[in-house]
């Protein structure tokens, strides 16, 4: 406990000095993140989550849930028990201040074109293009990686893996196995 | 000082001081460097440890010596052997460094002397560094396998560095009739991607069982008792592959005469202490200890093998400005076994503390918190994947393995039922998308 509140105090004071190494603790702290999810967050890996510029709320929410066991995972649920709460608040704040970077890739024409009929279901949380979550605790989809999108709504459907969300999992049951894929696709192709 | 070198001294001073006035970036670069650093060895370490000291601080000269004009990374390489990836997949070259401002240097260094700070290479050029990066990866030692040589590596390859051993050794699995016997040697540990082996033998199982060759076996000959992920491992090849007595596996561990000591590279056969075993695809992985550079440097004093550093920084135990990342090195909380792994993932890490502590010095700042952790997939079949991941904390100057975050993905689910397919497969996807990051991470 005691590291965690030096933690929390060396961040604010080096911010406070105006260097360009103004953030070097989260920074180092970051660098642990980027190995899988990209520097800034912004990833290059189509399974791996871009996190730059989502929300601090979920991002927070998130790693926090996996912490606590309510959200299952493959990986990210072993990891994160080594990161105190102060440093995941830190990330969190960290990571959504960064800029949220639509990823260019291919996706299907035909998910375009009937994506949007597809994801009617999702329109009420997470915006018509999925740039415009309904609130603080929902997450970015234009523009993130299909294959992880993909696997995200797999796990909503699967029901040996525990997730947290109960809404998304109705929704998510609701979609056959072309439509995840279209809404995947229909969501990575947009850019804003 | 005569006139005109008075006015050029005057114009530095103004140049200088207006750039610590500035304190941004471009002035940095602008002005002469801060520091000059100089990184050996362009794998996952060296790369990252040049990669982010330009990123962090453009004011630093960062010269980054390799030989190879290309990378090709180890991890997943396995899934080459089998087919079920594209060598290209794993290969990148340096321009990416090179637009962060790294001076890429294709050469070799063959001297390294530390009292003048100053790395001399193969074709005569001599390299004046402040700190000095050392990331030189692994050598294997070809003589502790009697009749192993680097000859001998072309007819057993051991496709341990990726590259053309590891195209070798998949051409001849290919070539490989079926009802063969494909042998893997492992050597003593510690040595580099310590489940690799086990990967290849379940990457290998997978090419013959979908290639008409089920009636062939791999047959793991292991100078060890256990290994790494083994749970998982001996779970998947009995799901997928068949393991023991009638299985396509067959594991011999150290204590049922499983270590190979000799081998004769013409009739592929491997001795071991009483046994002698014959194959028709032999895959020796010799024993291998830090990168010749350090060990010329006298930098290997962990059992005549492998660097040590000190925890808070990578900093050599025995040069000082000199840091030793990667493969090369020993470290983590050895008074519990929970060592490094010698993994890219790992190595990247190291790198981006050595980065750390030298950014805080040459700046006067003081040395930031490190950070370390480690993950490392292995897959087993195309939907089949699992991972182990490592956090280490630092505490009076050693490391701390934290136990509670640290560990492999689950062999049952906690009421002991199996762990459903999904987790499997999710892993298996998160290698490519694993691999794909720590590449331009390191090398974009």
């Amino acid at each position: 406990m005691r590291n965690t509140v030096k933690f929390v105090v060396a961040a604010a004071c080096i911010s406070a000095a105006s260097s360009v190494f103004a953030v070097e603790e989260i920074d180092g702290l970051a660098r642990t993140c980027n190995n899988c999810h990209g520097v800034n967050g912004v990833s290059v890996g189509a399974s791996m989550p871009s996190i730059g510029g989502q929300s601090e709320a979920y991002l927070k929410q998130t790693m926090m849930q996996w912490k606590s066991g309510e959200r299952a995972s493959a990986t990210m649920g072993r990891l994160i028990k080594g990161y105190s709460d102060d440093q995941i608040a830190a990330l969190a704040k960290y990571f959504a201040s960064k800029t949220w970077t639509p990823v260019s890739q291919k996706v299907s024409a035909a998910a375009l074109r009937e994506g949007k009929d597809v994801t009617e279901r999702c329109e009420t949380c997470h915006g018509v293009t999925g740039s415009k979550p309904d609130d603080e605790q929902t997450p970015k989809l234009h523009g993130q990686w299909a294959k992880y999108l993909e696997l995200e709504l797999l796990k909503y459907r699967d029901d040996g893996f525990q997730m947290a969300h109960k809404k998304m999992m109705k929704n998510a049951r609701k979609l056959d196995e072309a439509g995840v894929m279209t809404s995947a696709d229909y969501y990575a192709g947009q850019n804003q | 000082m005569s006139q005109i070198n008075r006015r050029d001294f005057l114009k530095t001073l103004a140049a200088t001081s207006s750039a610590s006035v500035l304190s941004v970036p471009a002035a940095h670069a602008a002005a002469k460097s801060k520091a000059k650093v100089v990184v050996v060895g362009g794998g996952f370490g060296g790369a990252t440890a040049a990669k982010y000291l330009r990123m962090i601080d453009p004011g630093i000269e960062v010269t980054l010596i390799e030989r190879n004009t290309s990378y090709t990374s180890c991890p997943l390489s396995n899934e080459v052997i089998s087919g079920h990836r594209d060598i290209a997949t794993l290969q990148t070259g340096y321009t990416g460094l090179r637009k962060h401002g790294v001076n890429v240097v294709h050469d070799e260094v063959v001297g390294i002397d530390p009292a003048r700070k100053l790395v001399k290479t193969k074709s005569g050029k001599g390299f004046a560094y402040d700190s000095l990066v050392l990331s030189p990866g692994v050598d294997f030692d070809y003589a502790a396998v009697e009749g192993y040589s680097e000859a001998a590596a072309e007819k057993m390859p051991h496709a341990y560095k990726a590259g053309p051993q590891t195209l070798l050794l998949k051409k001849q699995l290919e070539a490989m009739k079926d009802g063969g016997t494909f042998i893997i040697a492992v050597p003593p540990g510690p040595f580099r991607c310590p489940p690799g082996p086990y990967e290849r033998a379940a990457q290998v199982a997978s090419y013959l069982k979908h290639h008409g060759k089920a009636k062939s076996k791999v047959l793991i000959l292991d100078a060890n008792d256990s290994f790494s992920k083994k749970g998982l491992f001996e779970q998947a090849w009995r799901e997928l592959y068949g393991y023991g007595p009638g299985g396509m596996i067959e594991w011999v561990p150290g204590a049922a005469d499983g270590k190979v000591v000799k081998v004769d590279a013409q009739t592929l056969t491997c001795y071991t202490g009483f046994g002698e075993h014959k194959g028709d695809v032999v895959n020796v992985i010799p024993p291998h200890h830090a990168g010749k550079v350090a060990k010329d440097l006298g930098l290997a004093t962990f059992k005549n093998k492998w660097c040590e550093a000190k925890a808070e920084t990578m900093e050599s135990k025995g040069l000082a400005d000199v840091y030793v990342i990667g493969d090369s090195c020993v470290g983590g909380d050895l008074p519990t076994n929970n060592a490094f792994p010698k993994s890219a993932h790992m190595a990247m890490t190291q790198a981006k503390v050595a980065v750390g502590a030298i950014v805080a010095k040459v700046n006067g700042l003081p040395n930031p918190v490190p950070y370390y952790v480690n993950t490392c997939y292995s897959v087993v079949a195309p939907d089949y994947g699992f991972s182990v991941v490592h956090i280490y904390k630092v505490e009076n100057g050693t490391w701390i393995y934290v136990k509670e975050a640290s560990g492999i993905s689950p062999v049952t689910m906690p009421d002991k039922s199996p762990v459903p397919k999904v987790y499997r497969k999710l892993e298996a996807e998160y290698a490519d998308g694993w691999l794909r990051n720590v590449m331009a991470d390191a090398f974009a």
